[in-house]
């Protein structure tokens, strides 16, 4: 469940930001298709009308104009109104239903007033009819005429809707797909990053040779080295972006750095881990906390000749979890610089996440110290 | 040979002093783990090579090298900045990665030692190369190289071929590390190099005008006048 919530998340928000752009082709589209359908429709049939009735050819084309115009004006009226009910996403039966129940709803009235025009005659069956039925002399009654002409739009009717169902169906699945592939690569992309930047080679490669330093110096510390170094560079291959863990475990991962980073720092890092037990069974996203306290080390205390204190803390507020990365660091002048790519993309991670329920902020009030504090609702 | 160990990783400098042992010729005599350190060891112990880490707190080993005086040899020990190494424009700086292969640390080392062979002992007290670090650029400038050295406010700017890197101490403070068989104060603004005087021309004021090769008039001012044809028995 919780693996997929950021997918779903990138889904919706691209969603809510596409349609300002993407209609106006779509609508471009739609009304070259519907003037030149409309368009064609009513040549043909004022040319068949002129040259098949005995009828002032102006007044046909003024008959036939109108008819069309109000079909042109009624199928405008039944898109709008598929458009906003979504026809697309029905299933096929439900929708084959409506669009024969519309071509009808649409049909009576255009057919009715198509009896009352001269261009009811164009498409009178009377002909065609008494080849079939030579008993049908006196021609049709009036009522099987309207009725003719009322099907005859309704047909009309449930070709356009299913061209256009076929068009627009066809550019959401292509959409779609396009949609797709473009998440999945922004999400490797993504991934990609993450692993850059914890991957950090500096630490992967004095950690290394602290532990051939241990090796001769004290061979049982090595081994345990050789573990832990093992254990944070399969975190960190393994971590996604989206994993959630519990606090404790990632607490695990973090002490197992702590360790390597005391190997090699001795008596400059020293650390001081408060995690109540209620807090540790909150999830937070992987790596992040070890982010944090990377940080700590690369440019707090990393940077003191004489070392200093690491202080993590954890604690329940309310309905969230605030987790505490405290350490000295040297003072320097520009604190803008602290912003790295690591908290960056920790940031990232948080909004994708959690949406606006988390927090990650840097506090460099004090010139000589930072804390990076950390808030994770416990029931994202 | 005297070496000393700059690293502010304890157990790095144990293993380095380890990996050294197996050269006879070459003594480890001290070890530091910041810069602030290090240049104290460096100007009292007065080693021939450093073996420099990149990444220290307080100041990087490019922040040392850039203070010293006396630039003994050096090769860098990093872990992963050996592109901050390669960016040098002069290729005389070694550097190994660590952990440190021995085959590459022995091989660092031979190519040293035969370098040294040709090399007479430098005279302690004067500055025969200094390293300059200007904006993205650092440099080994070899002091003989230098046929100009202007002051800056409280900076010299070097002329070394066609390069005029920005050296972070006054002329003064120069000055007396100089070698003065080479070197001559002209003027308040200006340090020549002898060695590279062209021509000298008695200007219509009586003063002495100093043509450089490949550089440009020099004025030597009237104080230092005479010391200047002492000097070069003009």
């Amino acid at each position: 469940m919780k693996v997929s919530a950021p997918r779903s998340e990138m889904m919706t928000q691209t969603h809510q930001s596409e349609p300002p752009a993407a209609p106006s082709r779509s609508d471009q589209m739609y009304w070259i298709l519907q003037c030149l359908g409309w368009g064609s429709y009513s040549t043909l049939r004022i040319i068949a009308a002129i040259a098949a009735l005995e009828v002032p050819w102006a007044t046909m084309t003024v008959e036939v104009l109108v008819l069309d115009g109000l079909g042109f004006v009624a199928s405008h009226a039944l898109r709008r109104y598929v458009r906003r009910n979504r026809w697309i996403d029905l299933p096929i039966p439900q929708m084959a239903g409506r669009i024969v129940t519309a071509g009808f709803i649409v049909g009576v009235p255009l057919g009715f007033l198509t009896q009352l025009t001269h261009v009811a005659a164009l498409q009178d069956a009377t002909p065609m009819l008494q080849l079939y039925f030579p008993g049908l002399n006196a021609g049709l009654t009036l009522s099987v005429r309207y009725a003719l002409q009322m099907m005859n739009w309704a047909v009309l009717f449930v070709i356009w809707q299913v061209i256009y169902f076929i068009a627009v169906g066809l550019r959401e699945y292509r959409s779609a797909r396009l949609k797709q592939s473009e998440m999945a690569r922004a999400l490797q992309l993504a991934e990609l990053r993450l692993l850059k930047s914890q991957l950090n080679p500096h630490f992967f490669f004095n950690a290394l040779n602290t532990v051939r330093s241990l090796i001769s110096e004290n061979p049982r510390r090595a081994h345990d080295a050789v573990t832990r170094l093992a254990n944070t560079l399969r975190h960190t291959l393994r971590s996604r972006q989206d994993e959630l863990i519990p606090l404790s475990q990632e607490m695990e991962i973090v002490r197992d750095y702590l360790e390597l980073e005391s190997m090699r720092f001795e008596d400059r890092l020293r650390t001081e881990i408060f995690v109540p037990i209620d807090a540790s069974t909150v999830r937070i996203p992987v790596m992040l906390l070890q982010t944090l306290v990377e940080n700590a080390i690369k440019h707090g205390i990393g940077e003191l000749p004489e070392g200093g204190l690491l202080r993590i803390s954890a604690a329940l507020e309310d309905d969230a979890l605030v987790v505490e990365v405290e350490n000295p660091r040297p003072i320097v002048a520009n604190v803008l610089d602290s912003e790295g790519i690591g908290l960056r993309n920790a940031r990232d991670r948080l909004r994708l996440l959690f949406g606006g329920g988390a927090s990650l902020l840097l506090d460099v009030s004090r010139p000589d110290s930072a804390i990076a504090r950390l808030r994770i609702p416990r029931n994202p | 040979m005297k070496a000393l160990i700059i690293d502010d990783e304890p157990p790095a400098r144990r293993e380095l002093r380890r990996l050294l042992a197996d050269f006879s010729w070459l003594e480890v005599v001290g070890e530091a783990g910041n810069i602030e350190q290090a240049s104290a060891l460096v100007e009292s112990l007065l080693p021939d090579l450093l073996f420099l880490d990149i990444q220290m707190p307080g100041g990087s080993g490019f922040d040392l090298l850039s203070r010293l005086d006396h630039v003994p040899d050096v090769i860098f020990t990093t872990a992963h900045d050996e592109h901050a190494v390669r960016a040098f424009e002069v290729d005389a700086l070694d550097y190994l990665l660590k952990p440190i292969d021995p085959a590459r640390l022995a091989g660092s080392l031979a190519r040293l030692k035969s370098a040294r062979v040709h090399d007479t002992e430098p005279v302690r007290n004067v500055l025969d190369q200094i390293f300059v670090r200007d904006g993205e650029h650092c440099w080994f400038v070899p002091l003989q190289e230098v046929s100009l050295i202007s002051s800056e406010g409280n900076y010299s700017r070097l002329s070394w071929g066609t390069r005029r890197p920005l050296l972070g101490r006054g002329l003064a403070a120069l000055e007396q590390r100089l070698d003065p068989e080479r070197f001559f104060r002209a003027n308040r603004q200006q340090i020549i190099n002898l060695k590279f005087i062209e021509h000298v021309e008695m200007g219509v004021n009586g003063r002495l005008h100093v043509q450089l090769k490949e550089g440009p008039e020099v004025e030597i001012s009237r104080r230092q006048a005479r010391l200047f044809k002492s000097k070069t028995s003009v």
